[in-house]
């Protein structure tokens, strides 16, 4: 629904909204919707370099507390108009684009830190903070929430939550969902919520585990409390040059296996060892796969873990070890992949094909999708890292890019080649074992997926959808559900 | 155009998110087009024509800018978006299209280009007018300046350029500074003192890359303090020195923090991070007088980080800083130079 800037009604529902949060927080102009018009997807990306304008939103509203997320939700009921809950708008989804026009509730004016719980090793907050001003919040306090992902710097919790982020320690410490001690939401229907205080009970379904996912369709995630550690005594890291993919790859389901409970592991195949690692780490890995893992907590006790663990790598698989030193460059160039020169950039056509799978099938996921891109797709580069480890499986963070000479001149044909690519590489995956996908969500691009991988079970997710927000304006077209 | 120099930053900071939580300006209005990302998504619209300058939103977003360049130190590329902000302000202004409120500050700075000395020396001392307003500062500046210096010239007087270039009006910028430099080469004067960052990252900076040469030896107060091997007989003391964003993010100057070691300062964390700015909008000079509800915000928003506002001894390196945040953030302030001045 978009509504006439010139129309009486458009007036009238401005009028409301900034009654409800005050005529600072209520943003029309051009300049505040453009930027919120363009998230990290391709698409919008495209689109914006060849000067096709963005949907746009018709209100940017930034509500400062509980109680006006929940007048705007009953101003946007009464109304009918799609609400869009935005983070840092770093999302590579398309889940925040308003493209229902409507209101965009930028969540970064609630940004209240509450402090660490020093019994109960928790932190509460309001979930428009920058994840990485919780995290220097909680440094300051002794304190760490191990939540540390690449868009640490722009992503807001409530953008974690909304789609299940996870950070580069995920492998001990968890993804975002595994952090949630509880939440309070506001409904579609302004309502506010709070689940159960935690998060291992009998009582009935989980409540919390419903929304941490929603991507905003759901209702407003508002505030949220997560569990927080101690800053370690110690955190080390090694790495390590294997033969080949495989080889490295039976290595770290070795040590997974082992139950040794490394806090990180990466392991990046022989194309993204040889072009991106030595390009990140500025050296020379031009043969084999880098695999990189980590232990922290206390000092003797790492030293005991890193001990059994390389006997690990380099007794029973024979990796050449680059030393601590070498597992440094990785900890302290983890950031370094995402910034612009090692990041992909349009005019490239690129996409990161997130998957996830047990050990049983990840290695045949990872080479259906490769096998997929390369045959049907010869102009593209197919590289691949598996980048967040469980005792079951892990996490394969492929990624395809095409030059940007091979990118179709026209954005249809170009949308429709990057779609296609998707479409192809995620059957494939989805074919193999492999589950769409570990922490980017679903957003606006993979919806179409949904379906197929609820199956039978997209009814009940359905139904929830209309029993939660029955006129539909929460996200509308996100998720898989229908659009307004 | 101007901004196309800055290529590199119009390509790459428009779809970047990494400097995002160092967003002075986005801290504290919550919104994506105080960021480095929208800005330079906008101005590559300006391209393709989806921004226009005829859009006084897009405007006032490019002056809403704090320049603190914190972005660009944090940056592992370091692009130079506070060069790229410049260049679309100069852009802005060339195609006519300033907000009356800049151009009227624009016109005030190009009439203040005269300036006086007085007194005797071979060193000058350059008070500025925001630095001269300030009677603490000012008082502390000869304080040390006897001390490290002797007799001395104090020149005073209005608009350097630093100013007029912020606003992106360059060529005026460049005559007010090529008029200044004239005035300092007239003094028979070895070294210049300028306490004033933006000051000092004019004649340290901008003069050289306008083709400005200047006799005497350019210094920033606490560089001359240091070169003259001033004794202190007190200690500092616990201080929460607020790194300055010309000396930090521009000048890569490091002087400030060796003079807070030579005055055994106990130079305590401040907030939660050394990344962020504190400085309230410095390096956009003017900002002040432009926004002075931003200023404001800035102001609050570093007094929420403050351990013990009530208590904490805060130290700026500069008067703009030091104003700000006791006027809006209700701090104790005092400059680097006044906690100097008092250690003699």
């Amino acid at each position: 629904m978009k509504i006439k800037t010139d129309s009486y009604m458009f007036e009238m529902i401005r009028t409301e909204l900034t009654d409800a949060v005050g005529d600072a927080n209520v943003d029309v102009k051009f300049a505040d919707k453009f930027g919120h018009s363009i998230d990290y997807y391709w698409i919008p990306e495209m689109w914006h370099d060849r000067g096709k304008e963005c949907p746009k939103a018709d209100f940017i509203v930034h509500p400062g507390s509980t109680e006006e997320v929940a007048k705007v939700m009953k101003i946007a009921n009464q109304y009918k108009i799609p609400v869009v809950p935005w983070g840092g708008g770093s999302g590579s989804q398309g889940g925040a684009l308003p493209i229902y026009g409507g209101i965009i509730l930028d969540m970064k004016r609630m940004n209240k830190f509450y402090g660490v719980d020093r019994e109960s090793y928790t932190v509460r907050c309001q979930t428009g903070i920058i994840a990485r001003h919780l995290e220097w919040n909680c440094n300051k306090e002794g304190f760490s929430t191990m939540h540390l992902p690449a868009s640490i710097s722009c992503a807001t919790i409530g953008g974690f939550l909304a789609h299940r982020g996870t950070g580069v320690l995920s492998t001990k410490y968890g993804k975002i969902e595994d952090m949630v001690m509880s939440l309070e939401v506001v409904t579609p229907s302004g309502e506010i919520i709070r689940t159960l205080p935690v998060p291992r009970h009998a009582s009935g379904p989980d409540l919390t585990m419903l929304f941490l996912g929603s991507e905003g369709t759901l209702g407003v995630i508002t505030e949220v409390t997560l569990k927080v550690h101690p800053q370690p005594e110690a955190r080390e890291f090694r790495a390590y040059i294997f033969k080949d993919f495989h080889t490295a790859m039976q290595a770290g389901a070795t040590l997974m296996r082992s139950r040794l409970g490394p806090c990180a592991m990466r392991l990046y195949d022989e194309t993204e060892t040889k072009t991106h690692v030595s390009k990140v780490f500025g050296i020379n890995l031009d043969r084999g796969a880098y695999l990189v893992f980590g232990f922290d907590g206390r000092k003797d006790i790492v030293a005991s873990q890193m001990k059994y663990a390389r006997e690990i790598m380099e007794r029973e698989f024979k990796g050449k070890d680059l030393g601590a030193k070498g597992g440094e460059w990785w900890w302290e160039n983890k950031y370094k992949f995402f910034y612009p020169g090692y990041m992909f950039h349009v005019p490239q056509a690129f996409g990161t094909l997130d998957t996830v799978a047990d050990f049983a099938h990840i290695e045949k996921v990872y080479w259906a999708m490769k096998n997929v891109v390369n045959k049907e797709f010869p102009d593209a580069r197919f590289i691949g890292h598996f980048s967040h480890w469980y005792e079951w499986g892990c996490m394969l963070y492929a990624r395809f890019i095409f030059p940007g000479d091979k990118v179709p001149p026209n954005e249809r044909e170009a949308a429709a080649l990057y779609n296609a690519v998707w479409d192809k590489a995620i059957r494939a995956a989805i074919a193999n074992g492999g589950v769409i996908n570990e922490h980017h969500g679903v957003g606006l691009k993979l919806g179409r997926y949904v379906k197929d991988l609820y199956g039978t079970a997209m009814p009940v997710l359905e139904g929830i959808k209309k029993q939660l927000d029955p006129n539909g304006i929460m996200n509308p077209g996100k998720l898989g559900f229908a659009g307004c | 155009m101007n901004i196309d120099k800055y290529e590199d930053a119009i390509m790459n900071c428009r779809f970047c998110f990494m400097c995002r939580h160092l967003s002075a300006i986005g801290n504290v209005r919550f919104t994506e087009v105080d960021t480095p990302r929208i800005r330079a998504a906008m101005l590559y619209g300006l391209r393709t024509g989806t921004n226009s300058f005829d859009d006084e939103d897009f405007v006032d977003a490019l002056y809403r800018q704090d320049l603190s360049a914190c972005c660009a130190r944090h940056c592992v590329n370091h692009y130079d978006e506070n060069g790229l902000a410049l260049a679309a302000r100069a852009d802005v202004v060339e195609a006519g299209k300033a907000p009356a409120a800049v151009k009227r500050l624009a016109a005030k700075f190009v009439k203040s280009a005269a300036w006086k000395a007085s007194g005797n020396g071979k060193v000058a001392l350059f008070l500025d007018e925001t630095t001269a307003s300030d009677k603490a500062e000012t008082a502390a500046l000869r304080k040390l300046m006897k001390n490290a210096a002797g007799d001395y010239v104090t020149v005073t007087g209005g608009s350097i350029g630093k100013a007029l270039k912020v606003l992106g009006y360059v060529p005026e910028a460049k005559d007010a500074a090529a008029k200044f430099a004239q005035f300092l080469n007239g003094l028979d004067v070895s070294a210049v003192v300028v306490p004033n960052p933006a000051a000092f990252d004019a004649l340290k900076n901008d003069y050289p890359a306008w083709g400005l040469k200047l006799k005497a030896k350019v210094f920033c107060t606490a560089g001359f303090l240091l070169d003259r091997k001033v004794r202190f007989s007190k200690s500092a003391g616990e201080l929460y020195y607020l790194a300055d964003d010309f000396m930090r993010n521009y000048c890569g100057c490091e002087c400030p923090e060796r003079l807070l070691a030579a005055l055994k300062a106990k130079n305590k964390p401040f907030g939660t991070n050394d990344e962020e700015t504190y400085n309230c909008g410095e390096g956009a000079v003017v900002l002040d007088r432009l926004h002075p509800e931003i200023v404001k915000s800035l102001a609050e928003y570093v007094a929420a980080r403050a351990d013990d506002p009530k208590k904490d001894r805060i130290v700026t390196l500069g008067v703009y800083a030091k104003m700000a945040l006791v006027k809006y953030g209700k701090l104790d302030v005092k400059t680097l130079n006044e906690i100097a001045a008092s250690c003699l």
